[in-house]
């Protein structure tokens, strides 16, 4: 009830004032408890998206396919030239492509909303001038395709300690260390995955395979199937300051301590530089901190400009495709 | 009669419909063409393509070249991943620009276009897999060529023929699978595009492309006898790498030759059945013109 | 037209088309039975779901009919598929096809390589089209950047492209302002007059426009049809008598003067106009037999010392014919539909894609009377 007796905008529901006349308190929102409304709502969409097109089991074992496949090519390679140091290299390769599956997932699912959005379902326009805050839906639609992400990455590190010869101790996993780098390196793969959809607003509808040529990509520096000492030193600086490079190796330290550096080594530039052959749990979160913090803000200021640049050339609700 | 409207008087309906084998035939040509032109044209138009479909698959392959540099793999397994990698942009090409293209062209409307129209619709398939050849024999090109010179790949060809022809006998193979692949599209709907996601790095793992695919045993030789990319890919690789310590355990890429040429003829013939059966299943079922608005 | 034309342009004989469906099947057309004569403009009015897209894929051979037969010119619409194409063309609305990054020209350039056209004729071709259709200045326009105007008179243009012996338009003005839905009319009423051997068959819901463009026009309603005739005959079903609305500066005689009049059904002052306000005319509607008989009456006004201010004819509207035929106006056929397919569809595996609203469908169990009336 408003300070002159009337009932507010809440209580009365969508109906007008009882004068007939425009009620401001309408436009106001909810802060909070909108953008939880928003997030959700687009991450079950999301999920329904994902889920719903084909039987559960058929589901699980895509969901499953993709990351254990991509795993399997490098046992395979790593079997083809054999030699003293594969086992140890093996479980550095499981590790790797098992949450590299979730890096895929993740930036890959804010992408192809916005071409599924746009092109297919012609929905884009409408999530945009809802009330709801754009980036949050995007978020939220997102999400759904990094939990599936989530669940072959498991599913695969599973099988690589069942099966694939990767030593897992449970006594030994440093549980802090591991939420803390989980939490700051979901965050930075959603800010890639943004930065990646900015992109998507701009281009056609061929640009479908982008987020794997971008992931393909940060596959070279990341340290995800080989250590960054065999980079040359330059193309480890880029490895440095990629947040997925240290948000691997932070899970790597935290979940398999015994394990190969991805930064670290014996002729790492990170060795000749510091002096040391690894950096500690305590750099890795830092470091990783940093360069997700900076991706997030440049994500923020890309996507921003990538919606404005939109909204001058009228692309939010153009179909292309060729 | 000078109006616009106008074209091409015909004394009846029974005559504008009695084409010669000649007129059906340009018709077919043209339509590849036409369908062509979108893609080759939208090159031009947005070229962001560059960056995502040339540089970054570059640098993916790169990072299974360095894979096999930090086992300290003999050189030659380099030039394996390079080759792998060049002909990636084909199977890409015809999994995600042939297709499930027709998944979009479904959503669109632009399917029951085409159906309405008189040329087969394989020319439409031909046009679109014409159309994207020319984006990935650039990224092909690239990724031999940068790759080749950057990490030192020595090829030794003795020949030259038989690795063309293999090439262009593999290129064949894998643009029929796409016309099959292209005609289950027809009928399915979201289920074709999510397994198609899905099944890229299985078709990967089991084509070879990153090692060579003898490695794999009866899983191997399974894949030589189906899949073009496997056995085009493990034909080009004794070929391009003669006199190198290659795998044994597949056929000679004389053999091997000989497979794609079988492929390419079931693959079409077989594409050319199952469009025409599926089609008519899909207008059984209605399902040339579903549309989500 | 020639003469060499013998066969009908369509020939639909108990076409039946039912969707297979959880928890019911869907029939979208139960029986239709229609013969369309060369250079005809035959039209198909009906609501939302009555079957017309429906029909309209069936003889544009996008879908099979589940039994009966259909012919184009003959031609049969299951095995006669590459013939059909050659010669007919569809145009249907809110259509969004091509590719929006091809200009105007080079979209419909396209579709002229679809159809056979050479590279010059094509490019010849489709310059006349764009001049025909207005679209001069968006010519180099690309397609993502149309309005839905713009958008449907490239669709259009796109539709002639092959110079079709049929041409089957699907709500070409669906989605369009008044002055975008006039302009594709015309285009349509221009075409027909340049090729007048040339059939169209139009479906729509929009009842003016039908009564505007058809010759003759079949109204349907839950896939079947339910008279056919030409918009004069299918309202004289509904109102055999004239009703003339004539406003007067006076009548001293009274209504009943006219009454009495040879050919005069009856005739009666009108209270007001319902709007409260006072009247300085009296408003007289005249029922006639015939028309014939509006002579009889104007002579009677004039001896009687009234002036006619205006005079209008008051004519039952095609909605009219479909209530009388059906019970119900076409918005709550609409309304009855949309319940009916929710109903149908709330048990459906959502794994497949469910059908759209284009195709036609509609409640398996008809709702309401309906008359066998063709």
């Amino acid at each position: 009830m408003t300070a002159s007796g009337v009932a507010s905008s809440e209580e009365r529901g969508l109906e007008s004032p009882p004068w007939g006349g425009f009620d401001p308190s309408r436009t106001h929102g909810r802060g909070v408890r909108d953008t939880w409304r928003s997030f959700a709502t687009a991450a079950r969409l999301g999920w329904q998206m994902e889920a719903n097109w084909t039987d559960p089991v058929l589901f699980f074992i895509y969901s499953v396919a993709k990351p254990l496949s991509t795993t399997l090519i490098f046992i395979v390679m790593i079997d083809v030239v054999g030699g003293a140091s594969t086992a140890e290299y093996k479980a550095f390769v499981v590790v790797g492509t098992a949450l590299w599956s979730l890096v895929l997932s993740g930036i890959a699912g804010l992408a192809w909303s916005i071409l599924d959005d746009r092109e297919r379902y012609r929905m884009l326009k409408y999530i945009y001038v809802s009330p709801s805050d754009f980036i949050i839906t995007l978020v939220g639609r997102g999400v759904a395709r990094l939990a599936v992400g989530a669940m072959g990455a498991l599913i695969t590190l599973a099988v690589g300690v069942v099966a694939l010869g990767v030593g897992f101790d449970p006594a030994r996993v440093d549980w802090l260390l591991l939420a803390a780098v989980t939490v700051i390196g979901l965050v930075a793969i959603i800010a890639i995955g943004v930065v990646l959809a900015a992109i998507c607003i701009q281009t056609r509808q061929e640009s479908w395979s982008y987020p794997e040529a971008a992931a393909g990509a940060l596959f070279l520096v990341s340290g995800a199937v080989f250590p960054l000492a065999v980079l040359p030193s330059p193309a480890q600086v880029v490895g440095w300051m990629t947040p997925l490079t240290w948000w691997i190796e932070g899970v790597r330290r935290a979940v398999f301590p015994a394990g190969i550096s991805g930064i670290g080594g014996p002729e790492s530039l990170f060795a000749s530089y510091t002096g040391r052959p690894v950096p500690d749990s305590g750099e890795v979160v830092i470091a990783l901190l940093a360069t997700g913090a900076v991706v997030t803000l440049a994500a923020a200021v890309v996507f921003r400009i990538s919606e404005r640049r939109a909204k001058n050339r009228g692309l939010l609700d153009q179909t292309t495709g060729s | 009669m000078s109006s616009p409207f106008v074209y091409r008087p015909t004394d009846s309906p029974a005559a504008a419909a009695t084409w010669t084998r000649r007129q059906a035939f340009a018709t077919d040509l043209r339509a590849v063409w036409g369908r062509a032109y979108p893609r080759i044209r939208g090159m031009g138009r947005e070229k962001s393509w560059i960056f995502f479909e040339i540089l970054l698959p570059f640098l993916t392959t790169s990072a299974f070249v360095f894979v096999y540099r930090a086992l300290n793999a003999p050189p030659q397994y380099i030039g394996f991943v390079v080759l792998g990698g060049a002909m990636t942009a084909f199977w890409l090409n015809v999994i995600w620009m042939m297709a499930s293209q027709l998944y979009w062209e479904k959503s669109q409307g632009n399917l029951e276009l085409y159906f309405a129209a008189p040329m087969d619709f394989m020319s439409v398939l031909f046009g679109m897999a014409i159309g994207g050849l020319v984006m990935s024999s650039v990224r092909a090109v690239v990724v031999l060529v940068v790759a080749t010179t950057l990490y030192d790949v020595s090829f030794a060809v003795d020949q030259w023929l038989l690795l063309l022809a293999v090439f262009g006998l593999t290129l064949a193979a894998l643009y029929g699978l796409g016309m099959i692949l292209a005609a289950l599209f027809l009928v399915w709907g979201r289920e074709a595009f999510h397994l198609t996601q899905g099944l890229m790095e299985p078709v990967y793992f089991v084509s070879g492309l990153n090692f060579p695919v003898a490695r794999l045993g009866i899983v191997g030789a399974l894949a030589i006898g189906v899949m073009p990319l496997a056995v085009g890919l493990d034909a080009m690789r004794q070929l391009a790498f003669a006199g190198t310590d290659y795998p044994k355990g597949t056929p000679s890429p004389g053999v091997e030759a000989l497979i794609l040429v079988v492929m390419v003829a079931v693959s079409l013939l077989l594409a050319r059945w199952i469009l025409r059966r599926l089609e008519q299943v899909a207008r059984r079922e209605g399902r040339l013109s579903l549309r989500w608005q | 037209m020639s003469a060499a034309i013998e066969a009908p342009a369509l020939d639909v004989r108990d076409v039946r088309r039912v969707y297979r469906s959880k928890p019911n099947d869907i029939v979208a057309l139960a029986g239709v039975d229609l013969e369309v004569a060369p250079g005809e403009f035959f039209g198909l009015l009906g609501p939302n779901g009555a079957g017309k897209t429906t029909l309209i894929k069936i003889l544009t051979t996008l879908l099979l009919p589940s039994s009966g037969t259909a012919r184009v010119f003959g031609f049969d619409v299951v095995d006669d598929t590459k013939r059909i194409r050659r010669i007919m063309n569809m145009v249907a609305g809110g259509e969004q096809s091509g590719y929006g990054i091809l200009t105007v020209r080079e979209s419909l350039w396209m579709f002229g390589q679809f159809y056979g056209l050479g590279t010059r004729d094509a490019w010849k071709r489709v310059d006349e089209l764009i001049d025909a259709t207005g679209l001069q200045e968006q010519r180099d326009q690309r397609v993502a950047t149309l309005s839905t105007g713009q958008r449907q008179k490239m669709n259009f243009a796109r539709g002639l492209l092959n110079d079709p012996w049929i041409f089957f338009l699907d709500e070409p003005t669906l989605g369009l302002d008044v002055a975008a839905a006039r302009s594709v009319r015309e285009l349509v009423v221009q075409w027909k007059a340049a090729v007048p051997g040339r059939t169209i068959l139009l479906t729509t819901h929009y009842m003016a426009e039908a009564d505007e463009l058809c010759d003759r026009i079949a109204i349907v309603d839950h896939g079947r049809i339910l008279a056919i005739g030409t918009p004069a005959e299918l309202k004289h079903r509904v109102q055999t008598e004239s009703i003339f609305r004539l406003e007067l500066d006076r009548l001293d005689a009274g209504a009943e003067a006219l009454s009495r009049l040879p050919g005069v059904v009856s005739a009666s002052v009108a209270a007001d106009d319902g709007d409260g306000h006072e009247r300085q005319d009296v408003v007289v509607n005249v029922v006639l037999a015939d028309d014939a008989a509006l002579g009889g009456v104007v002579t009677a006004l004039g001896r009687l010392g009234s002036q006619i201010r205006s005079l209008r004819k008051s004519e039952p509207t095609l909605e009219d014919v479909f209530v009388e035929l059906v019970g119900r106006g076409f918005a709550e056929a609409d309304t009855a539909d949309g319940t009916n397919r929710a109903n149908a569809t709330n048990g459906a595996n959502g794994s497949k894609p469910r059908l759209a609203a284009e195709s036609g469908q509609s409640a398996e169990a008809a709702t309401g009377a309906e008359e066998e009336l063709v």
